[in-house]
């Protein structure tokens, strides 16, 4: 039996394996890939220690990191899918179907993009709609895209389709682009770059591909429909915490509600940080940091021997 | 030998993860640019039926996204 099973490979997860580590409790970390959300970013400047770092880089700066711990066990590649509770403690089942026992968990599962949930969405899913803009905004060359999420997210969708598309629409459903005024700027400035406020994604249209998408104006309740050949889909996210939706409480949106002082979860023996819980601001640094808070507080249930 | 081929844009992560783990598994692949190479980009979007990258090819058979449990299967590694 592991003392700690740590379920993810972000930021978070890594900041905890490593600190589990050093204090040498007996921990599993399970993840798919390392790095997080962070992996499909072309360039993170907040890092803090790093001025400029591709997220394919600082996945790659966080596995190392941990390997380098001694006595740590890593699988990746795998996902874990189930938690249930067992007479002192958990136990962990895998997607590839290997199970474990650990007294104590740590949910570091991060979030995975929202969807539209518009009929053409699921059926046109990479035949012209995208959730990575970076990897697949290239395919978009002399082509007309739009991005549906007036966020960050989708701010820097429209940059990585700049040098490509010969013209990109920008949706977003509120009144205003909520993404940093600088970059927004530098878009609006564009001659490629519509943007269209006030306006919700109604259906997604094609044959073999995307052909367009159909909109509906909120100020004038009228439908129109945009001819395209790509959608990118920046429109928030939702939290990995299914797997544990029947032992901690979740809040509305599905955010593990943790005490922030100790990121204990409801359920004794489960810990949670970083974007799967209701933490205020979902970010890399603030992750590794709740982790360590994380770690710290189970280490000392591990010292007093106490059981979940 | 299975005959590799990997679709792929120069930003795409994935596509780096796939090359990487080809490179650690001594697996020899032939690299097709979709973003500039227009021919190969029609020639993938036939194979796959669809846009997304990466695309591999092995011996004819062809999988979408870096699977690492998929490609190890398919070209005998562990």
């Amino acid at each position: 039996m592991y003392d700690l099973i740590i379920v993810g490979g972000g930021p978070g997860g890594v900041a905890a394996g490593v600190y589990a580590a050093r204090k040498r409790i007996k921990v599993l970390l399970v993840t798919d890939t390392f790095g997080g959300q962070s992996l499909v970013s072309a360039d993170v400047q907040n890092w803090i220690g790093t001025k400029s770092v591709s997220g394919f880089d600082l996945g790659k700066m966080l596995e190392e990191h941990l390997r380098a711990q001694e006595g740590i066990e890593i699988i990746d590649g795998d996902l874990v899918e189930e938690v249930g509770k067992i007479e002192g403690g958990f136990q962990v089942k895998t997607k590839s179907g290997k199970s474990f026992e650990t007294k104590y968990v740590l949910i570091t599962s991060g979030s995975r993009r929202r969807k539209l949930q518009v009929p053409g969405e699921k059926e046109f899913e990479s035949k012209g709609v995208f959730y990575c803009s970076i990897c697949d905004a290239p395919v978009m060359k002399d082509k007309v895209s739009v991005v549906v999420g007036g966020g960050n997210a989708g701010l820097e969708a429209v940059l990585d389709l700049l040098p490509y598309a010969t013209k990109i629409y920008l949706l977003e459903r509120g009144e205003h682009i909520k993404g940093d005024p600088v970059t927004f700027e530098k878009i609006k400035k564009d001659p490629k770059v519509e943007v269209l406020t006030q306006t919700e994604t109604l259906e997604i249209k094609g044959k073999d591909f995307v052909t367009g998408l159909v909109y509906k104006d909120l100020q004038t309740g009228k439908s129109a429909e945009l001819a395209l050949d790509g959608v990118f889909v920046e429109i928030g996210a939702v939290p990995n915490s299914e797997f544990v939706k029947d032992l901690v409480e979740r809040n509305p949106f599905g955010e593990i509600v943790v005490d922030h002082k100790t990121q204990a979860t409801s359920c004794p023996g489960i810990w949670a940080v970083g974007d799967a819980t209701d933490v205020l601001y979902k970010q890399n640094n603030i992750s590794a940091g709740d982790a360590v808070k994380a770690v710290l507080n189970i280490y000392e249930r591990i010292s007093k021997g106490k059981g979940a | 030998m299975a005959n590799v081929k990997i679709y792929s844009t120069p930003t795409c992560v994935y596509c780096k993860m796939t090359k990487e783990f080809f490179a650690k598994n001594n697996i020899q692949y032939q690299e097709f640019n979709v973003a500039e190479d227009a021919k190969a980009r029609e020639e993938m979007v036939q194979k796959s039926r669809q846009l997304g990258v990466p695309v591999i090819d092995i011996d004819g058979a062809i999988y979408v996204g870096y699977d690492r449990n998929a490609l190890a299967k398919a070209l005998n590694i562990q």
